[in-house]
């Protein structure tokens, strides 16, 4: 089955006002399948939402340069027209911020906003995109959505805005979400209705997702396929389950061994000592050699290469598998 | 005896007043809280947005003043102490924010914000006071010779360690550390704990350590104390607390952390609802519109907290009758047998390397 969307050899690059390049993206390869959850998981400043941005084609024409290809359905989304563009954004493509209380307009009801988005892809009266905006807000259970659908964001509380976030995604029965640390702003129980919701409307709709988060966490819940990203490159790729039994990059060790779990009580969590290179100046090997523990002198000479690991896994260090290391 | 006793702290804010300054409606922050934290140990207030938390670790420091209760230091009464005598407190109780981008003075360098505390309460005579800088600065993985930069220059994890070495420098008995770590990266995260961890054996500090999360407290805590709007449901030590959770509010928290583990087999509770509003709480026990045990006596009446033999106190009408936990708890599998041995070496390797955080990085934060 060829994937909804595929990315290849995506490199974004910032423009500074003092002539400064900072290279955000670089060459990063995804593709997601109908129906199949990505995560993309990695620390401030990886390139993760810079990636979704691009996606999306919400980027900065005038300051950002981004190459490469992100073919979604037929249709190459860097070399689209604005029009095309913005007849697939909240219609085929949608997304969903972090910040509930910034993503919506504070002077339109809730049904406003939502109507809106339905008028403009769908068309049709008024009145029927208001019983389509009622029904979705009861697909996310906001609790009598009749009353709701009038009522300002400032009305309601975060984790209801973000239902409303995702009420607005869905709108137009997307074939991708892109949902960008959709739970970090909520307190843990409502993450953990969200992150039901979610779930729930991924095996009634179909719809690809590509989830951006920091939290190792809701990646093992919701994600089916998981790339971790450093430096804004994709270091590893991997089936969920393999990802988190057996990773084969050092970056992915050492961010698996730093949280903490519930699951046991460690004396002492790992660290990742040093610090993000300056992407401005890339280093010229692994961008993650300064900080490895496995480091070799040949990582720091060429940028290394994305390897299969094992059907479905790579990774980009050339002592993967890791194993071999301490065996 | 103990470092610190809580007792019966209550802090209601007034968010509205009539046209004559009457006070019309409360924000009930804190009603009626009360614990005690020995030298040397972490005790964690854990709870939801809005459950008070943070507001009792200002109350305990006098940052604000409470409506009732008291607060007992060693064998003082902090309500009573006289300006002078609250300045001689605070040289023994010390506060950590969450926002290391906020809590540091930006047009001080971090000599200044180091020296200030040595100089208001004159610890060390001005001669002295460099040298004393620079040694705190080690003592949290700084390079002494970044006593010049401001605050600017670092990266976020650093000012976490510039906050807590401000705290240090006064060598306080006391810290709170409220939510330190959720502004980090998971990376920057796991330094910061585990630096607040050794300093806490080699100096012998007590922490309060206010949190939401539950995974980080039990890397950290002695006792743990469940907080909901405005007062603590359950408390008791950290290993039996995560053993044998009982009031139905703990088992939600706990059951609702994601676990980095696919397909973890435990049931969840998911709360239905919403956080009830401060403003109005709900009758009786306050936790009872979003609690799945819910029976007619918890809308009227509100539970006491009752301390078992054990030392395991909880509130709840029905705590005897409710069902073993076991199901929501995680399974106790951690890493699996590869990962463990790579986690083992990672960190065996990068021991005896720089100090955590030593360098610094260009002037440019990362963050996206």
């Amino acid at each position: 089955m060829s994937p909804l969307i595929e990315i290849r050899d995506l490199r974004i690059r910032f423009h500074g006002d003092d002539g400064r390049i900072t290279h955000a993206v670089d060459s990063v390869d995804l593709s997601v399948a109908n129906g199949a959850t990505l995560g993309l998981v990695g620390e401030s400043g990886c390139g993760k939402s810079v990636t979704s941005l691009a996606i999306m084609g919400l980027l900065p024409k005038q300051t950002t340069e981004v190459t490469g290809a992100i073919r979604f359905d037929g249709f190459d989304l860097l070399k689209a027209a604005d029009q095309t563009l913005r007849d697939l954004r909240g219609n085929r493509l949608a997304m969903i911020f972090q910040e509930p209380m910034t993503s919506l307009n504070p002077s339109f009801t809730i049904g406003d906003q939502i109507i809106e988005t339905i008028l403009r892809h769908r068309g049709g009266s008024r009145k029927s995109a208001r019983e389509r905006a009622i029904d979705l807000l009861r697909r996310v259970h906001i609790p009598s959505p009749e009353r709701r659908i009038d009522e300002y964001p400032h009305k309601l509380s975060g984790g209801m805005r973000q239902r409303v976030m995702i009420a607005m995604a869905l709108a137009c029965d997307p074939q991708l979400l892109i949902a960008d640390e959709p739970t970090t702003a909520l307190d843990v129980t409502l993450q953990a209705q969200i992150l039901e919701l979610m779930r729930e409307l991924k095996a009634a709709s179909g719809a690809a997702i590509i989830l951006i988060t920091h939290d190792l966490g809701v990646v093992a819940e919701v994600c089916d396929e998981v790339a971790v990203m450093y430096a804004g490159e994709i270091v590893e790729r991997a089936p969920v389950d393999e990802l988190f039994s057996a990773p084969q990059h050092p970056y992915t060790v050492g961010l698996l061994g730093s949280i903490p779990r519930l699951d046991q009580r460690a004396e002492q969590l790992a660290t990742i000592e040093g610090m993000v290179p300056n992407m401005a100046q890339p280093p010229a090997g692994c961008r993650f050699a300064a900080r490895c523990p496995f480091v070799l002198e040949a990582c720091t000479r060429a940028p290394p290469p994305l390897v299969d690991v094992s059907p479905g896994h790579v990774s980009r260090c050339i002592r993967a598998p890791l194993e071999i290391l301490v065996s | 005896m103990a470092l610190l006793e809580v007792n019966g702290l209550v802090k209601h804010f007034v968010v509205e007043r009539s046209l004559f300054g009457r006070a019309r409606a409360h924000v009930k922050a804190v009603d009626g809280v009360s614990f005690s934290l020995d030298a040397g140990k972490t005790l964690a207030l854990v709870g939801e947005s809005g459950c008070g938390k943070s507001t009792v670790s200002r109350l305990v420091l006098r940052l604000i003043e409470p409506d009732a209760g008291t607060v007992r230091f060693g064998s003082r009464d902090l309500l009573s102490l006289d300006a002078d005598a609250l300045r001689k407190f605070r040289r023994e109780a010390q506060i950590i924010f969450q926002d290391p981008y906020a809590s540091l003075n930006p047009r001080m360098t971090v000599a200044q914000i180091l020296t200030e505390p040595l100089a208001l309460h004159d610890l060390v005579p001005p001669a002295q006071r460099r040298e004393r800088v620079a040694e705190i600065l080690r003592l949290v993985g700084l390079e002494p010779r970044l006593a010049r930069r401001y605050p600017h220059e670092f990266s976020g994890g650093q000012r976490q360690r510039i906050a807590i070495a401000r705290a240090l420098a006064v060598e306080p008995k006391l810290i709170i550390c409220d939510e330190p770590v959720s502004a980090l990266d998971v990376s920057i995260r796991s330094q910061i704990l585990n630096l607040l961890r050794e300093l806490q054996d080699r100096l012998g500090l007590a922490y309060i350590f206010v949190s939401h999360d539950l995974a980080v407290v039990k890397h950290i805590a002695d006792r743990v104390a469940v907080m909901n709007l405005g007062g603590i449901v359950e408390e008791a030590d950290a290993d039996e607390l995560f053993a044998q959770p009982r009031h139905p509010y703990s088992r939600a928290l706990l059951s609702a952390i994601p676990l980095p583990q696919p397909h973890a087999k435990r049931a969840k509770v998911v709360l239905q609802g919403e956080i009830p509003s401060a403003l109005d709480p709900p009758s009786g026990c306050r936790f009872h519109t979003r609690c799945p045990f819910v029976i007619d006596r918890c809308r009227t009446e509100a539970p006491a907290l009752v301390t078992d033999d054990a030392g395991h106190a909880t509130a709840c009408h029905r705590v005897s009758e409710l069902p073993p936990a076991d199901t929501i708890l995680p399974a106790a599998a951690g890493f699996s047998p590869a990962l463990a041995k790579l986690v083992a070496a990672f960190s065996r390797k990068t021991e005896g390397a720089n100090p955590a955080g030593v360098g610094i990085q260009s002037a440019r934060p990362t963050t996206t």
